[in-house]
């Protein structure tokens, strides 16, 4: 317990009075970090549950790990796979060579630390550059760093593609984290997705280095549409004609942003965060209810210039973010419904959204993130009128 | 009173700024600020159009029907902005094209009606002159701020020079995109805001709710 | 309405005792409505007129000036009416790919009579997204000092990602080989579509060649290089893939055989 003795020995520094007192949420952040959080509520009502805020942001954290997994090996897998064709250059190469592991993509450990060698600077960069807007806002604002910056800045490295320079993978948690969330009064505040405002930032303002064909792998010269804007421009049959089976989609071996491409790795999160009663299953089944039922409607109606109508669920289910933005972002408590109508109508909503946005937007191929980020500027609209609607029903019962 | 005309000139500048404090004009303010040259014509347009209208419909407050008056302000306005339109068209052709629509949504811009309304209705004409002048500048200000920010980071330039090389042209600097889109102008704006309220606290606009404090540390 | 509001002492004269009388009354309030708008509408109409024939040289020199631009003579200290001089505006025929003398240059109105059905024609196959397509076209013609066909200039528009964009290509005399190509008129994303008009991008178009040797029109803009070879293609600008393809498609719609073809190959053949 000598980490302990030296946190007790530390922390009269850290309050209220002591020399360092200004830093205490950095104190704060390292101890509960380490340690169960040992701060209770002191006023009334009182709720008794074993889950705490810790405990929820670790157990998301646990939850990505079949796709971070999934992101090392399919980033590494393409770029090697990339490599075979069009030569590999770069300081990465540099090391893989030095290594002498090479870059064979039939080699899991050559695929692996290849895609390790891509997602560990993304993900240092983003918890280095949002933590220390985390740490200001902390010191300034006088409350703690929250747990729920691991999440975000995981859920951010997992979303985007793995060429994005790194200054603007800086850029953009500094401003979904400030933006998305420290303006409104830090976490549990904010109505919008910090990890998602961040993306949606460089969206918009970098749509060279997110979006195209020449993003999604990380190798000179080497162009290769999604999926997703492969159905798009002529149709999800013509996935087939290049060799991408829906299996293929639904595992996850296809080039897109890092973390997204494997809609299993994102469902067995599911099913853990389901378990563990962290994500509301509400949200799931609106979410997935609303992108099959427009879905559906669209195949039913039918188009002779988009391509997109005729794309059924189940590819919709398994290509560009839509499984991953489901178990990780729809599911997130804080930007999403209150009310347990209200996360029926939330997940539809983004559902229909999602759909909607891919198909009948000729701008934006994936309609995931900024389906999202939609449904949460509605969660609270949609909650009012759930409560209204409550307190309409009882007032007749009253009577 | 001199004293009392150099505040009315003064104050909208930043203790009662038409956009932050008042959050008037913000649609124009997304629309014309992309590029300094637009936003500084702009300005100058809604300044001179604040400030005459104001002075006219100053000059009549007496006669007036109540019944009728935001129709009379409506019409003294409107007039107004077709005649800055016209000129522009005639004198200023590259600039009234990237204006646009927007010269003539002057006349729904709220600040102009605000100003008549608030003011003008009840004042002397120079006052009104003043004050609507003061107003315009006030609006002018932020729409300068958000206009420097929005063309320096999103096209690399000032007043259409080039300040950031732009990869497109060669040089280093990657234009942001987002800022050449009009709803950067709202996270700028909110951003000034926050800055003004944060240098003037007195701004800060008192809450709907409170909270209770309940946890201790 | 109001007695009550009246003045005790009433003044002298009309003019002083109508402005004295209060405002809420029904005539005073119509006498308000009516002068003010007489007012307004004197000076507003009296600045249009008069400012009308500065607006139209203006509208006429923006148009003049991208003519110059896109045929590469454009010099921003020389008077632009003057430099256009240099131009023959004519009138052609897109049906017989020949001139017309039915209209006056002059006065012709290229979109007003796209939209008039008796100079146009609703399209079936709409690759441009333009809707109609007009009968009759101004193109311009620059000679050199001999008086031979230096460079045609040729108008041409279709829908992008959000607009439609309006703009003009240059053909060298040979009727195949781009001098250059610009838009004036478009509302695309600002720094993705909108690069349309990047000067770097504009570039790429000079020395490229409509059609290979046996006339097939093999223009592209597109992120491939098409198997005739690069000179037949423009890279595509990054990021704007609908505005891409507008172009592309609008380009290709124009220099066909739904637009110029027949008059490019008059003007190959040296019939012009």
């Amino acid at each position: 317990m000598g980490l302990r003795n030296f946190f007790d020995r530390i922390e009269p520094h850290f309050v209220k009075g002591g020399k360092w007192e200004q830093y205490f949420p950095i104190y704060e952040m390292v101890e509960s970090f380490l340690y169960t959080p040992k701060t209770v509520t002191t006023a009334a009502p009182h709720a008794r549950s074993y889950i705490d805020m810790k405990r929820i942001m670790t157990y998301v954290v646990l939850a990505t790990i079949p796709c971070i997994l999934m992101a090392l090996y399919n980033t590494g897998y393409q770029t090697n796979l990339a490599i075979a064709d069009f030569g590999a250059s770069g300081w990465r190469a540099a090391i893989i060579e030095g290594l002498g592991i090479g870059f064979n993509a039939a080699n899991p450990i050559a695929n692996m630390l290849h895609g390790l060698l891509y997602f560990l600077p993304i993900y240092i960069v983003t918890l280095v550059a949002g933590g220390i807007f985390e740490v200001i806002f902390a010191t300034v604002r006088k409350h703690e760093v929250n747990e729920g910056f691991l999440v975000s800045s995981m859920l951010y490295a997992l979303i985007v593609p793995a060429t994005t320079p790194l200054w603007q993978v800086a850029l953009g948690i500094i401003f979904g984290v400030v933006i998305g969330k420290e303006v409104f009064g830090g976490t549990g505040k904010n109505f919008l997705n910090p990890a998602l405002t961040g993306r949606a930032f460089l969206y918009f303002a970098y749509p060279a280095a997110m979006s195209g064909d020449s993003v999604w792998v990380p190798v000179d010269g080497f162009t290769g549409a999604t999926a997703l804007a492969v159905s798009a421009s002529d149709g999800f049959q013509e996935l087939a004609a290049r060799g991408v089976t829906w299996w293929d989609s639904f595992l996850g071996f296809i080039p897109g942003s890092m973390g997204e491409t494997s809609t299993l790795a994102a469902l067995l999160g599911l099913a853990f965060l389901l378990a563990t009663k962290i994500a509301n299953y509400r949200m799931v089944v609106g979410c997935m209810a609303g992108m099959i039922g427009f879905s559906l409607l669209l195949n039913w109606i039918g188009s002779d210039s988009n391509p997109m109508f005729a794309m059924p669920w189940y590819w919709h289910l398994v290509v560009g973010g839509y499984a991953f933005g489901l178990v990780f972002m729809v599911t997130e408590p804080v930007s999403g419904a209150h009310t347990n109508m209200g996360r029926y109508i939330y997940g539809a909503l983004i559902g229909f959204m999602v759909v909607m946005i891919r198909v009948i937007n000729p701008a934006f191929p994936e309609g995931m993130m900024l389906a999202i980020l939609f449904g949460n500027v509605f969660a609270p609209l949609i909650d009012y009128f759930v409560v209204q609607a409550n307190i309409k029903r009882r007032a007749k019962r009253h009577v | 009173m001199a004293h009392k005309r150099r505040d009315m000139l003064v104050d909208p500048l930043v203790d009662n700024n038409p956009i932050t404090l008042q959050v008037l004009g913000i649609c124009s303010a997304l629309a014309v600020t992309s590029s300094l040259q637009v936003a500084f014509v702009m300005s100058i347009a809604v300044t001179l159009v604040t400030a005459f209208s104001s002075m006219f419909i100053s000059m009549i407050r007496n006669q007036i029907p109540g019944s009728i008056r935001i129709i009379v302000q409506m019409v003294i306005i409107a007039s107004l902005v077709i005649l800055v339109d016209q000129m522009l068209k005639a004198y200023a052709f590259e600039i009234s094209k990237t204006l646009s629509v927007f010269v003539g949504l002057i006349i729904t811009n709220c600040i102009v009606m605000g100003r008549a309304e608030a003011f003008a209705m009840k004042n002397p004409p120079l006052d009104s002159f003043i004050d609507g002048i003061g107003n315009g500048l006030g609006y002018g200000l932020i729409l300068m701020m958000v206009g420097v920010i929005r063309e320096l980071f999103g096209s690399g330039s000032l007043f259409g020079v080039t300040i950031l090389e732009t990869v497109n042209n060669g040089g280093w600097y990657v234009p942001n995109g987002l800022l050449l889109l009009p709803p950067s102008a709202f996270f700028i704006i909110g951003l000034i805001i926050w800055a003004f309220r944060s240098w003037k606290t007195d701004q800060v606009e008192e809450r709907e709710y409170k909270i209770q404090s309940v946890e201790g540390h | 309405m109001s007695d009550k509001q009246q003045t005790p002492s009433e003044p002298q004269g009309f003019i002083r005792r109508f402005l004295a009388a209060p405002p809420d009354t029904v005539g005073k309030t119509l006498f308000v409505a009516i002068s003010l708008c007489l007012v307004a509408s004197m000076i507003v109409s009296a600045a249009a007129v008069a400012l009308r024939p500065l607006q139209e040289v203006n509208a006429l020199k923006d148009k003049q000036i991208n003519i110059l631009q896109v045929a590469g003579i454009y010099d921003p200290n020389e008077d632009v009416v003057e430099a256009f001089q240099a131009f023959e505006p004519r009138i052609l025929d897109l049906a017989t790919g020949t001139f017309t003398t039915e209209f006056d240059p002059a006065t012709f109105d290229d979109r007003a009579a796209a939209e008039d059905p008796a100079t146009s024609a609703a399209l079936t196959d709409d690759p441009a997204g333009i809707g109609r397509q007009g009968k009759f076209v101004t193109v311009y013609l620059l000679r050199d000092d001999a008086g031979e066909i230096d460079k045609v200039i040729l108008p041409l528009h279709g829908y992008g990602l959000w607009s439609t964009l309006y703009g003009f290509i240059a053909l060298e005399e040979n009727g195949n080989d781009i001098f250059g190509l610009q838009f004036y008129e478009h509302a695309e994303t600002p720094g993705l579509g909108a690069e349309v008009d990047n000067p770097r991008w504009k570039a790429l178009w000079a020395g490229k060649k409509l059609a290979d040797e046996s006339g097939e029109l093999q223009i592209s803009v597109t992120k491939a290089v098409p198997a005739a070879g690069p000179e037949y293609h423009i890279d595509a600008l990054a990021g704007a893939t609908l505005t891409t393809a507008g172009v592309h498609n609008l380009v290709r719609f124009w220099l066909g055989e739904t637009g110029y073809k027949l008059f490019l190959d008059n003007l190959k053949a040296g019939k012009v």
